[in-house]
């Protein structure tokens, strides 16, 4: 979905202060073109089963009541 | 020792040397010091070069060592460090003019680590303005040049580390890789870089760009001097939330055992498309090598790589809120390739966001599957070999692709996949291009197996075709 050059020059003017010229919008268009060509990908896709990705899993061999070194001294 | 064989020398080599009192820390700092001062106006790798630190660093250790206290591998060893990473009271620019001026009072806490193990901080490595690009041809201090064709980029974005370890300045290389930018000068450079497991490293005292995937990993001469750097910088950091406190292995007691019977996992899509015949031909000896030393082969189907791009959007999105303090005062300040590339940040939105984010789930989970059955999993390392520094784009597979700046992201193809997983990637030297440039080829391991990686990467090192090779620029060295 193609985005109005004055909607994307609006937003940069009011969030980030400044005026961006044609000609430097069309310097930012091909990372735009890229971020629509992904979103194009995902119309399909089912993300309804994907979990929560915030916990981080120790590996079950590790042994938990064997302390944690820094590196130079391994353990074991 | 002449200083031309001393700097050859790998870390494993050296530091026996220096522990025994046959080789000097002064002696190892003043030779690479010499040899940066006399490359440098042909690689352009350092922004700054620490001579006095370094050299006030290299006479406390040779005092310890002859006091008798030994600190490990890296004692006496001159390291480089890219210029995204605190040293205390040296500036650290990030390859910027924004920063130009930045100094702080602490160490990174690698930089802390890589001291407390008696290393030698040569000095800060040239990069790509803000780490966010591959070439490391940068606006403010110049572009950094490729040891092995000097008309070609080094890779990037920790340019100036790869540079610095192919031309046998430093011994290594701290660079920091947030889609392939340690991997990627190894590959171009011909030298071993290494991203670990996220969470295996501290990134405390890096000026990260985005807040998903970063890791600080080395560049070295040889698999096992990157095994031993990492043993230096592994480990919980109760200030870092990032890192996770999983016990260190040692990673250098894998090596030598061989390969036989290992379960080689070779991508049936994705990471093989669109290559350049010669890195895939290249990639396809490496396998028949591994192959020859007794491992099997299995292939494998990582269908989710069709949304590979979403990690992407994710660092669009995060570059935009890195850069959101200076934006609107320094905006005259940025090169162009990273200015137009961050303000694209400015459009993602926060539905789309949540979504990559879901998607990068889906990713690790599908490549969690695809590894319980597997030992390691081979790719090449890049679709191509180091382009021309003045190419503003390269004609690949077809296809016109732009090599810096918005819209940039084929050098990275194959590496930033492994920072939106978190799995330990490393590449290694597999061959040459008929113009004489390097070629990598990438081993990935589960999470948290950087010994397995390392004793997979260095039964491949034994057989590479260009084990030993050395670049053009150390002609008459």
């Amino acid at each position: 979905m193609p985005i109005p050059d004055e909607t994307l020059k609006a937003i940069i003017r009011d969030y980030q202060g400044f005026e961006l010229t044609d000609e430097e919008l069309a310097l930012v268009q091909p990372e735009i073109e890229f971020y629509l060509s992904e979103l194009a990908l995902w119309e399909d896709l089912d993300l309804s089963a994907v979990l929560s990705s915030r916990l981080m899993r120790v590996p079950e061999s590790v042994d938990r009541n064997e302390g944690v070194t820094e590196g130079g001294a391994p353990n074991g | 020792m002449a200083n031309q064989d001393l700097l050859r020398l790998s870390i494993a080599e050296l530091a026996p040397k220096i522990r025994a009192g046959q080789v000097s820390p002064v002696e190892v700092t003043t030779a690479a010091l010499e040899r940066a001062e006399e490359l440098q106006p042909k690689l352009n790798s350092f922004i700054t070069l620490m001579k006095e630190q370094a050299m006030a660093q290299a006479e406390s250790e040779q005092a310890a060592v002859a006091r008798g206290e030994f600190k490990g591998p890296l004692q006496g060893i001159p390291i480089g460090i890219k210029d995204n990473m605190a040293v205390a009271g040296t500036k650290t620019t990030l390859g910027s003019k924004v920063l130009a001026g930045n100094v702080t009072d602490e160490d990174a806490e690698v930089v802390r680590r890589l001291k407390a193990a008696g290393a030698i901080i040569l000095g800060k490595e040239n990069l790509e303005e803000f780490a966010a690009g591959a070439t490391s041809n940068n606006p403010h201090f110049g572009a950094v040049h490729n040891p092995w064709g000097l008309d070609h980029v080094p890779g990037g974005s920790s340019g100036g580390g790869g540079a610095n370890v192919a031309s046998e300045v430093t011994f290594a290389s701290l660079g920091t890789d947030l889609g392939g930018s340690v991997r990627l000068p190894g590959t171009f450079c011909g030298v071993v870089g290494l991203k670990q497991t996220y969470g295996r490293v501290s990134q405390r005292g890096l000026l990260v760009t985005s807040f998903n995937g970063d890791h600080i990993g080395p560049m070295t001469r040889s698999v096992t001097d990157s095994a031993l750097v990492l043993q230096a910088l592994a480990g919980h950091d109760p200030l870092d939330p990032s890192t996770v406190p999983v016990p260190v292995a040692d990673y250098t007691s894998q090596i030598g055992k061989g390969v036989r019977g290992l379960r080689m996992g070779v991508p049936s899509n994705y990471y093989f498309e669109d290559l350049d015949p010669q890195v895939q031909a290249a990639v396809e000896a490496s396998i028949a090598a591994l192959e020859e030393l007794g491992v099997e082969t299995v292939p494998v189907s990582l269908p989710s790589m069709k949304y590979a791009g979403a990690a992407r959007i994710i660092a669009m999105s995060d570059a935009l809120v890195t850069h959101e303090p200076y934006l609107r005062s320094k905006r005259q300040e940025y090169g162009p390739d990273v200015l137009y590339r961050t303000l694209g940040g400015q459009f993602v939105l926060g539905h789309h966001y949540s979504k990559a984010m879901k998607i990068q789930r889906l990713i690790q989970e599908e490549y969690a599957r695809e590894m319980q059955g597997i030992d390691f999993i081979i790719t090449p390392t890049s679709p191509l070999f180091a382009p021309r520094i003045d190419d503003q784009y390269v004609q690949h597979a077809g296809k016109r692709h732009r090599l810096r700046g918005p819209g940039s992201g084929l050098i990275s193809r194959n590496t930033s996949p492994l920072n939106a997983t978190g799995l330990p990637a490393i590449t290694v030297p597999c061959g040459l291009s008929d113009s004489g440039l390097p070629i990598g080829v990438q081993f990935i391991t589960r999470g948290f197996e950087e010994d397995l990686l390392f004793r997979v990467a260095a039964a491949y090192e034994e057989v590479s075709p260009i084990r030993g090779a050395r670049p053009s620029v150390l002609d008459g060295f």
